[in-house]
C-alpha cells in the first residue's frame, strides 16, 4: 500500500510547464544578460519617426490597456489575498489541534493504569 | 515548445558555459519544469514562481562557469530554488503575499490522475512547513533519496526521515484506500 | 449642569470599565532572537478582517472546509508563535514567562496543565469566560526542542472544536465551559 501511495505521489507530482510566452521571455531576458552578442532580437528596420498622431492613439490605447491589467491586477490580487487567508486559518488549526492533541496524550499516558504490578493481570 | 530537452549532455553545458546562447537556451529548457514546478509548489502562485524561476536562472547565468556537470547543476538549482522559496516564505510574518493561485493547481491532474489523492495532496502541501514542503517535493518530484534530500537542504538526515514519514502518515490518513474501502463494504 | 455632570461622571468612569474589562488578545512578543536560532518558525496573525476574508474562499461543499467555517463563526483573532529548534534547551522558560504572566490576569482560567516527565512536554489550556461564554482561548506548549503559542480571540465553541476530531486529529478533551469565573482563578 506503501508503495502504491508513493507512486501516485510521483504521479501527482510530476513537474509542469510554466507557460509558452513566460520560457520565451525567461530565455530572451537571460541570454539578454549574457552579453550584446547574445541579443538576437533582429533589426526591424526602423528608420522613420513615427507620427504625432500615431504616438497619441498608442498612448491612449497604452493607458486604456494599463487600466484595465490594472483592474485585473487588483481582483487577482484580492483573490490572492483571500485564498492565502484561507492557508493560514487551516495552518493556525493545525497547529493549535496538533497542540490539543499533545495535551490529551499526556493526560491520556499519566491516567492510564500502571502495567505489571497488579497481581492477576 | 516547453517540452524538456531531452538528454542535455555535459557538451552543451560546457557550450554555455562558453557564452554559446543557443546551448544557454536549451539549458532553460531542459531545466525550467523542474525549477517551476519547486518553486510553484513552495510558493503557492504561478506569478511568485515565475518571478522565483526568472531569479533562479539569472544567478545561475552569474555562476555557470562554476557548473562542472549536469549533476552539479542540478544539484545547485535544487538547493538554490528551495533556499529562496523557503526563504520568502520564513520572512513573510503577515498575510501580503504568498496567496495561492486556484487557477494553477499545484499537483498534476493529466492523464487520469486520482483527483482525491489530488486534492488532498494539494491541500498538505499547503500545510506543510516550508522545509517539510521541501523534502515532499525533492523526494516525490524530484526523485531524489533522502542523503541528497539532506545534503540539498543542508539537513539531518533523521529530520529528512521524520518529515517524509509524517507527511506519507498524513496522506495515508485523508486518502481512503480503494483495497481498505472495498474491505469495509464487504463487512457491512 | 446635572447633565454636565452625568456627562463628566461618564467620562471618568469609562477608562475605569474599559480597564475593569478582561482582553482576550494577548501580547506577544516578536521573538526575533529565537527566530534566527529556530530551524522552524511560524507566525501567524489573523485578525477579523482576514479571518473574514478567509471564510470568503472555504468551500462549504467540502466537509474539512465547512467545519472550518463553523469554527471561525464569532472568531476576532487567531495568533500564533511557533519555534523548532535543533538542539534542546535552546530557548528559555523565561522567554515565554512574558506571555505566561499575561495569563494571571483577572479574566483568565487554567483549565488544563498537563507536565509529562517522559516527554518533557509541557502544555497549559487557558480560557477567558464572559456571560458563560468562552471568549478567548490561550494555549502554551513547550517541549525540549520547540515551543508554541496560541491565541484565540472569540466566541469560541468547544463543542465545535470537539467535532473536528479526525479532520485536523483534534482529540475530544473533555472541556466544559465553567459557568462562572472565580476571580484570580489559576
Amino acid at each position: 500500500m506503501s508503495e502504491d501511495l508513493e507512486s501516485r505521489l510521483r504521479a501527482a507530482l510530476r513537474p509542469v510547464a510554466p507557460g509558452d510566452e513566460f520560457t520565451r521571455n525567461l530565455i530572451a531576458r537571460v541570454t539578454k544578460d549574457q552579453g550584446p552578442e547574445a541579443n538576437a532580437r533582429g533589426a526591424r528596420g526602423r528608420s522613420s519617426k513615427p507620427s504625432a498622431w500615431w504616438l497619441s492613439a498608442s498612448m491612449a490605447a497604452s493607458l486604456l490597456i494599463a487600466a484595465g491589467v490594472q483592474h485585473h491586477l487588483q481582483e487577482r490580487r484580492e483573490t490572492q489575498r483571500g485564498l492565502e487567508a484561507r492557508r493560514q486559518v487551516i495552518e493556525a488549526l493545525r497547529v493549535t489541534s496538533q497542540k490539543l492533541n499533545l495535551a490529551y496524550e499526556v493526560i491520556k499516558s499519566e491516567s492510564s493504569p500502571p502495567a505489571d504490578d497488579e497481581p492477576g493481570v | 515548445m516547453n517540452e524538456a530537452a531531452p538528454g542535455f549532455s555535459d557538451e552543451q553545458l560546457a557550450k554555455a558555459r562558453s557564452g554559446d546562447t543557443a546551448a544557454l537556451g536549451s539549458l532553460i529548457q531542459a531545466h525550467q519544469r523542474s525549477v517551476y514546478s519547486l518553486a510553484l509548489r513552495m510558493l503557492g502562485t504561478r506569478e511568485l514562481a515565475e518571478d522565483l524561476t526568472q531569479e533562479v536562472f539569472m544567478q545561475l547565468n552569474g555562476s555557470l562557469k562554476s557548473m562542472a556537470s549536469n549533476t552539479h547543476l542540478q544539484f545547485w538549482l535544487r538547493k538554490v530554488t528551495t533556499y529562496r522559496a523557503i526563504d520568502q516564505l520564513r520572512r513573510r510574518s503577515r498575510i501580503e503575499m504568498t496567496p495561492l493561485d486556484d487557477e494553477a493547481p499545484l499537483v498534476s491532474t493529466a492523464d487520469g490522475g486520482d483527483p482525491l489523492l489530488q486534492r488532498h495532496l494539494q491541500r498538505l502541501l499547503l500545510e506543510l512547513s516550508p522545509p517539510a514542503r521541501a523534502v515532499l517535493l525533492l523526494r516525490y518530484q524530484e526523485d531524489l533519496d533522502p542523503i541528497d534530500i539532506a545534503r540539498t537542504l543542508d539537513m539531518p538526515i533523521n529530520t529528512v526521515k521524520s518529515h517524509l514519514k509524517r507527511s506519507l502518515e498524513i496522506l495515508r490518513q485523508r486518502t481512503p484506500h480503494p483495497e481498505r474501502s472495498r474491505c469495509e463494504d464487504q463487512s457491512t | 449642569m446635572r447633565n454636565h455632570s452625568l456627562r463628566l461622571f461618564f467620562a471618568l468612569l469609562a477608562p475605569t470599565l474599559a480597564l475593569a474589562a478582561p482582553n482576550p488578545r494577548l501580547v506577544l512578543p516578536e521573538f526575533s532572537a529565537l527566530a534566527k536560532k529556530a530551524t522552524e518558525s511560524v507566525t501567524i496573525t489573523l485578525d477579523a478582517a482576514l479571518l473574514g476574508m478567509a471564510g470568503r474562499f472555504l468551500n462549504g461543499d467540502d466537509p474539512q472546509d465547512a467545519a472550518t467555517k463553523e469554527i471561525l463563526k464569532g472568531l476576532q483573532g487567531i495568533y500564533i508563535r511557533s519555534y523548532t529548534f535543533d538542539k534542546d534547551a535552546a530557548y528559555q522558560q523565561a522567554d515565554i514567562d512574558e506571555v505566561r504572566n499575561q495569563l494571571s490576569a483577572p479574566g483568565w482560567n487554567r483549565l488544563v496543565q498537563t507536565r509529562s516527565r517522559k516527554s518533557q512536554a509541557n502544555v497549559d489550556i487557558y480560557i477567558m469566560v464572559a456571560n458563560n461564554q468562552a471568549t478567548g482561548l490561550a494555549l502554551i506548549a513547550s517541549e525540549p526542542r520547540q515551543f508554541t503559542i496560541v491565541n484565540i480571540v472569540g466566541a469560541i465553541d468547544l463543542d465545535k472544536l470537539h467535532k473536528l476530531e479526525g479532520q485536523f486529529g483534534v482529540p475530544k478533551l473533555d472541556i466544559d465551559v465553567p459557568k462562572a469565573p472565580a476571580p484570580n482563578k489559576k
